[in-house]
């Protein structure tokens, strides 16, 4: 059972030891505090990630989280802790784990993650170093991929030598690294990905698999990550740890007696007759794929801060601080053709004249917009294609040349919270409508948008979708919804966004991102306040209809 | 008129040039030239998107065409839809062209102040207006009007047809007291021979209601019928979405499901 202890420091075991063990332990960062009661302030929604959800782990989120008593590693690592803690302080400043923030640039396009190779020994430190390049980058969002997740599933026999301590983890046949190159190189496009998790236990993969998605930094560690010359490719950039063997040797006797409580001829025997050979054969070999070799592990603070100014040159050209770059953006004059705006008829004018009123009641509120919500929405039903002509008998005896909607797949999808308020009126036009659902919060700090949940149909890119949000001030989180759609591989034709008020930057915004998303609303407003309100506005439509005003006001 | 707020179709939009100035000036600076700039170059121009149907003048007018309204229309003549989904369709069909009529509603205009402290131009429907349903069928219209106007108050023609000289003849009539200071949304689905509603419109006329003040909502007419009506009511409102031979006569039956 070499294999299945060698590789995980301490700081990233323990991300798979069950969500429900509360009970705490200070980790060798004696810096990361949890905080979650202000993160929660800010967000009405509480981000929970569910264990399929789209929530990529940080490897720091592992150094968090509590190991049972009994140290057991049952699962790989890099599947969902089921963390309780949505984001981490660190020294300097504060590391989100829970929401995601872009990972495009303003004009909707994916921006490349870049990925960091971290190979090294059994216990040479590997995550302490992946963990401090990410506290040293001032980059948000960070997914761990572990090799860990790509153990082969074994066979009966092989199940047997490994209860007998006599498989050989550490062999590169262990691990499927066609797959590996597969997940890789999806995360680099940005695309969903299953990452199996490995159950240690019966060495199979469970049924369950972790959502994962590209990340502006995506960090792949394992002892054999430079093996596949395939896998090497992929790497922007290839970290060695390289840690005395000896020192090792002690970490992993320290590990296994100490913490594990097995015997140390067991630990012994495992070393010398897999984990050494392995390191000799196959790891050290690998040493010169590397661009950087890092002495003494986590401790090279030296060197943990080359790389991570590399790494930030390297980011720095790829569009962050979304948001205030989509406000200030300047197009030309012209609508685009992509926008569908209601005619503006003395009802949709008088709906409006209710809804921005700040002295209507909420009951007048919520009654006049969802009239508004109702004619958005047979707005953009009438923008479907509906080219198929049918010959329909009627009860007068004579046949009708009439039409039937093209396509029976129609789904819609709401943006949290204010997108909610339409989905009655879409399930009011269309029988047994699917509906799912985005959760996009702004982050208060950064006035970025993140995304924090995510439920969609299972074969969601056969729809066509309404994505509904009540309003759209600079189209930031539309364009993180649709660009969340796109990774789940729907037909950017297909979609179609529905709101009651836009800005004229959100429409530019929206089409020059997504020029054949159609666009459908009520109403484009001139601009958007320095809060990001758009005026003159609603206000804040989902406090308002919602009654979550904040009591000041 | 002519806040920022009027982003109506035509408008040449003025603002996104500014935008790399501060938002505060920008919007105070809009306030300020918001009156000069108004009146003359963003007087808000609604337009209807309703067309007149040739050859019944100008006041009947069909709901936009589209074939979304046209797939309603299919499910509601095809003698094989369900009576739930029959239902379900006739009531979006009848929230369209109930929506439309509500357009042809008088207003006035106003300015009311958002919660981010902008002013926004706006219009106010003029209070007094009601609704008169024909039973039994205009009855499945009374929901779609409730719907759009909470309270709005509902008055009832009864029509019966003669059996035996197949005349139409009043039987019941309740409206408000004050029908004739108000305008009068008549609601009918099915025009065949345009004489139920002719009835209709002759008791609400004794009862002093002006015929231009009546705006017809009605989903399906014969061009006998449309003729018949514009003919002898030529400034009454009509609101239709199909103007087609055959009548779909059973709507009353299978909406109520009394087939």
């Amino acid at each position: 059972m070499s294999g299945r202890f060698k590789q995980d420091p301490p700081s990233s075991a323990s991300s798979d030891s069950g969500g429900e063990e509360t009970a705490t332990r200070q980790m060798e960062d004696e810096e990361s505090t949890t905080d979650i009661g202000e993160m929660e302030g800010s967000h009405p929604t509480s981000p929970r990630p569910p264990s399929a959800g789209p929530h990529p782990q940080t490897p720091t989120q592992g150094a968090l989280r509590s190991p049972r008593s009994r140290r057991q590693r049952t699962t790989s690592q890099s599947q969902p802790s089921r963390s309780r803690e949505p984001i981490l302080r660190g020294r300097r400043r504060t590391i989100y784990t829970a929401g995601r923030p872009p990972w495009y640039d303003c004009q909707g396009q994916l921006v490349e993650p870049f990925v960091i190779g971290v190979c090294g020994g059994s216990a040479s430190g590997k995550t302490t170093v992946a963990r401090k390049i990410i506290e040293e980058l001032d980059v948000p969002w960070v997914t761990l991929l572990s090799l860990d997740s790509f153990y082969k599933v074994l066979s009966e026999k092989q199940h047997e030598e490994a209860a007998r301590n006599e498989y050989n983890f550490d062999h590169p046949d262990a691990f499927d690294f066609e797959l590996v190159a597969k997940t890789l190189l999806r995360l680099k496009e940005g695309k969903k990905v299953e990452v199996p998790i490995y159950n240690f236990v019966t060495h199979r993969r469970e049924t369950k698999t972790k959502t994962m998605y590209g990340a502006n930094v995506i960090i792949f560690e394992g002892i054999l990550a430079f093996y596949s010359p395939d896998v090497l490719k992929l790497l922007d950039m290839k970290v060695f740890v390289d840690t005395d063997s000896d020192e090792r040797l002690v970490r992993r006797l320290q590990r296994d007696i100490a913490e594990r409580g097995r015997e140390l001829d067991g630990v012994l025997k495992q070393y010398f007759k897999f984990v050494k050979p392995a390191f000799d054969y196959y790891i050290a070999p690998s040493m010169v794929h590397a661009d950087i070799i890092v002495p003494r592990g986590g401790e090279n603070e030296v060197a943990i801060n080359l790389i991570a100014q590399n790494v930030m040159t390297q980011l720095q050209q790829r569009g962050f601080k979304l948001r205030e770059k989509l406000a200030n953006a300047n197009f030309g004059i012209a609508r685009p053709n992509s926008l569908h705006l209601l005619p503006s008829t003395p009802q949709i004018r008088g709906l409006h004249t209710f809804i921005r009123n700040k002295d209507t009641p909420r009951d007048e509120f919520i009654f006049y917009s969802k009239r508004l919500i109702r004619l958005v929405i047979e707005h953009a039903l009438t923008l479907l294609p509906f080219t198929q002509d049918v010959t329909v008998e009627t009860p007068q005896g004579i046949p009708y040349e009439g039409k039937r909607i093209a396509t029976e797949k129609i789904c819609g999808v709401s943006i949290l919270r204010a997108g909610e308020t339409m989905e009655n009126a879409l399930c009011e036009v269309l029988k047994d409508v699917r509906i799912g659902k985005i959760l996009i919060q702004t982050n208060l700090d950064t006035g970025e948008p993140e995304l924090y949940y995510l439920r969609l149909p299972k074969d969601i890119k056969d729809y066509h979708i309404f994505l509904m949000d009540a309003t759209v001030a600079t189209g930031a989180a539309a364009i993180m919804a649709i660009r969340v759609l796109l990774d789940h591989e729907v037909t950017e034709e297909h979609i179609s966004l529905c709101s009651l008020l836009m800005t004229e930057q959100g429409v530019h915004n929206i089409a020059y991102a997504f020029p054949k998303v159609r666009i459908v609303t009520t109403a484009v407003d001139p601009c958007v306040n320095e809060k990001f309100y758009i005026v003159p506005g609603i206000g804040n439509f989902g406090d308002r209809y919602f009654g979550t005003e904040p009591s000041d006001q | 008129m002519g806040t920022m707020s009027e982003v109506v179709t035509s408008r040449p939009p003025t603002f996104e040039k500014k935008s790399s100035t501060s938002q505060a000036a920008l919007h105070d600076k809009q306030r300020q030239t918001e009156a000069a700039q108004s009146k003359e170059k963003y007087d808000v121009h609604i337009e209807s998107q309703l067309q007149p149907v040739e050859g019944f003048g100008p006041y009947f007018k069909l709901i936009p065409a589209s074939g979304q309204v046209k797939e309603l229309q299919t499910i509601i003549r095809d003698r094989n839809t369900s009576r739930s989904d029959f239902k379900f369709y006739a009531d979006r069909l009848i929230r369209l062209v109930v929506e439309e009529g509500l357009n042809q509603l008088p207003y006035s205009d106003c300015t009311i102040t958002t919660p981010t402290g902008c002013q926004y131009q706006g219009l106010q429907f003029v209070k007094g207006n009601c609704g008169v349903s024909i039973v039994r069928s205009g009855e499945a219209m009374e929901q779609g009007l409730r719907s759009c106007c909470r309270s709005i108050r509902l008055g009832k023609i009864l029509v019966e047809s003669d059996l035996e000289t197949h005349e139409a003849r009043v039987v019941y009539a309740k409206f408000p007291d004050d029908i004739s200071q108000r305008k009068v949304l008549l609601m009918y689905p099915i025009m065949s021979s345009g004489n139920t509603v002719i009835k209709a419109v002759n008791v609400l006329q004794e009862h002093a209601v002006a015929e231009e003040n009546i705006i017809l909502l009605n989903l399906f007419s014969t061009p006998a019928a449309a003729r018949t009506i514009t003919t002898v009511f030529p400034k009454m409102h009509i609101l239709t979405s199909e103007v087609h031979p055959v009548a779909p006569n059973h709507f009353g039956q299978k909406y109520f499901g009394t087939d």
